[in-house]
């Protein structure tokens, strides 16, 4: 066997095998790289050496340490340095027992119990309070008749503030690395975190209508915050665009300010009864149901929506300052898409007990699988994945 | 003289309290302006953003739509 200080088994196309190559390049590391495809001379040699054939396989000063997962791992610990009898770039990573990502419902409530349990947790998250922060109230959360969504925000906040949990906030994840017993996230902004297992609580993100001008006129009359924006379009005609519970949401917080509202949406009205007989009795709603929106119009500011007939294919130009897109959410699971398996929505699949099929991955709240995306589920899973995680530790130890 | 850092916002907007805790916490000073109530403020915050969405948060010339921490902390580490 060769005697470079790093070794690497590889092949074209393996994605743990850049992601090796990718992860030694990033702590300044060499190494020398043998490409051995199955079945070729080079991975008999290999098999017979290490006694295994699976690919990346990674030695260091002749002894092997595994694969990708493992040299992760070994890097968490400063293993890897001491092996290659270098000084580690930094003191040796913390390992939290967990990280949650998102502080979202489902995330701060995970925190709560793995808190409780005594688990070193990190939590990591863009924001605070997540698709709360879209909406003014909620009126079906157990305990609170009526309660101001940001109110309820800061109450979740404060108890788990209490327990002076570690956060890392107002940072996007760049990558994650989920396979083998420490996992890491990588931010935006350069820093990895590491931890025995993750809770994903990442919520969802707003569905776009990937319609021409959307993207160009966003924040310039395309709105997704009805609550925030609606009082910027007093006396103005608008659009919203959703016959769900969200959409007629928005077209009642518009109805008071707005002159005109222009409710389109590809089905018929979805939302709940109550929502639906306030917004058809409005005087200056005009509904357009089985009706598509097809394109924004504008230049600098947004000047119409033209919208076209599912029925007969008539098209007709909404002369309206907003557009109010309120179609729904989409789970925010890009970062997890290619190591997890997820439904066609892109919800990442979860057992009764929230476990990903990825050992010590566990995922909770509006990211997952689960119906019904109300905080009241995202909280109760949100618990779920938290006791799954601790029990899984409890196993592994 | 004017504050160096100014904040557009409707009452209702929930990014806009978290931005002006934020900037609370770190003891920034800021003029924040309730462009519901003020209608010159929110002709001015169009204005200067381009925009129709709030919060809009100014810092020296750097002008920003929405709330995002890594953004508003970039900005007022250029403004020194
Ligand atoms: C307009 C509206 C009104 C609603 N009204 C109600 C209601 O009245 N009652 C009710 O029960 N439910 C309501 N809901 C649904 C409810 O808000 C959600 O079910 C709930 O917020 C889901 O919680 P979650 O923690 O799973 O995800 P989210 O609330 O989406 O939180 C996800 C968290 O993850 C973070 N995050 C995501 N991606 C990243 C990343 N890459 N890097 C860093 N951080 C990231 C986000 O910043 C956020 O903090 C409403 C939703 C909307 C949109």
């Amino acid at each position: 066997m060769k005697s470079a200080r790093v070794l690497i088994y590889s092949m074209e196309g393996c994605p743990f095998c850049e992601s090796a190559r990718s992860f030694l390049r990033d702590k300044s590391l060499d190494y020398e790289e043998v490409h051995a495809p199955p079945g070729s001379s080079q991975w008999q040699e290999m098999k017979e050496a290490l006694g295994t054939g699976v690919l990346p396989q990674i030695v260091i000063h002749g002894e092997p340490v595994g694969g990708y997962a493992h040299l992760v791992e070994l890097e968490a610990s400063g293993e890897l340095y001491r092996k290659l009898g270098v000084s580690a770039p930094r003191a040796e990573a913390v390992i939290f027992d967990v990280i949650i990502l998102g502080a979202g419902p489902a995330g701060l409530s995970a925190a709560i119990y793995t808190i409780r349990k005594m688990m070193k947790t990190l939590i990591i998250s863009q924001d605070v309070g997540g698709q709360l922060a879209w909406t003014s109230d909620v009126d079906n959360y157990l305990g609170f008749s009526q309660v101001n969504a940001a109110e309820l925000v800061k109450k979740f906040e404060h108890h788990v503030q209490s327990f002076n949990v570690e956060t890392v906030l107002g940072n996007s994840i760049a990558s994650v690395q989920l396979a083998g017993a420490v996992k890491s996230v990588t931010l935006e902004d350069g820093k990895t975190y590491y931890g025995k297992t993750v809770i994903i609580a990442t919520g969802g993100g707003h569905q776009l209508l990937r319609i021409p001008g959307e993207k160009e006129l966003a924040g310039k009359g395309v709105a997704y915050c009805s609550t925030c924006d609606a009082p910027l379009y007093e006396g103005a005609e608008v659009a919203v665009v959703g016959g769900g519970n969200s959409g007629l949401e928005a077209a009642l917080d518009l109805v008071p300010i707005a002159s005109h509202v222009h409710l389109v949406s590809l089905t018929r009205l979805t939302a709940d009864p109550i929502y639906v007989d306030k917004v058809t009795r409005s005087p200056n709603v005009t509904l357009f149901t089985l009706w598509e929106a097809i394109r924004v119009v504008g230049d600098k500011m947004v000047e119409g929506l033209e919208v076209q007939d599912l029925r007969t294919g008539e098209v007709r130009l909404l002369p309206v300052e907003g557009v109010f897109v309120e179609i729904g959410t989409m789970p925010n699971s890009r970062l997890f898409i290619e190591t997890l398996a997820t439904n066609p929505k892109g919800e990442i699949f979860v057992d009764m007990e929230c476990r990903t099929g990825m050992a010590g991955v566990f995922a909770c709240g509006d990211v997952t699988s689960v119906p019904f995306k109300q905080v009241v589920v995202a909280v109760g899973e949100g618990a779920k994945a938290a006791l799954s995680a601790y029990n899984y530790l409890l196993t592994r130890n | 003289m004017s504050a160096k850092v100014k904040i557009y916002s409707t009452p209702t907007c929930h990014y806009c309290k978290q931005a002006k805790d934020y900037l609370d916490e770190k003891g920034i000073d800021y003029d924040a302006f309730d462009v519901t109530a003020d209608k010159e403020a929110l002709a001015e915050m169009k204005k200067v953003s381009g925009a129709r969405s709030v919060p809009v948060i100014c810092i020296g010339d750097e002008v920003i739509v929405g709330f995002e921490k890594g953004h508003v902390d970039r900005a007022l580490k250029a403004l020194g």
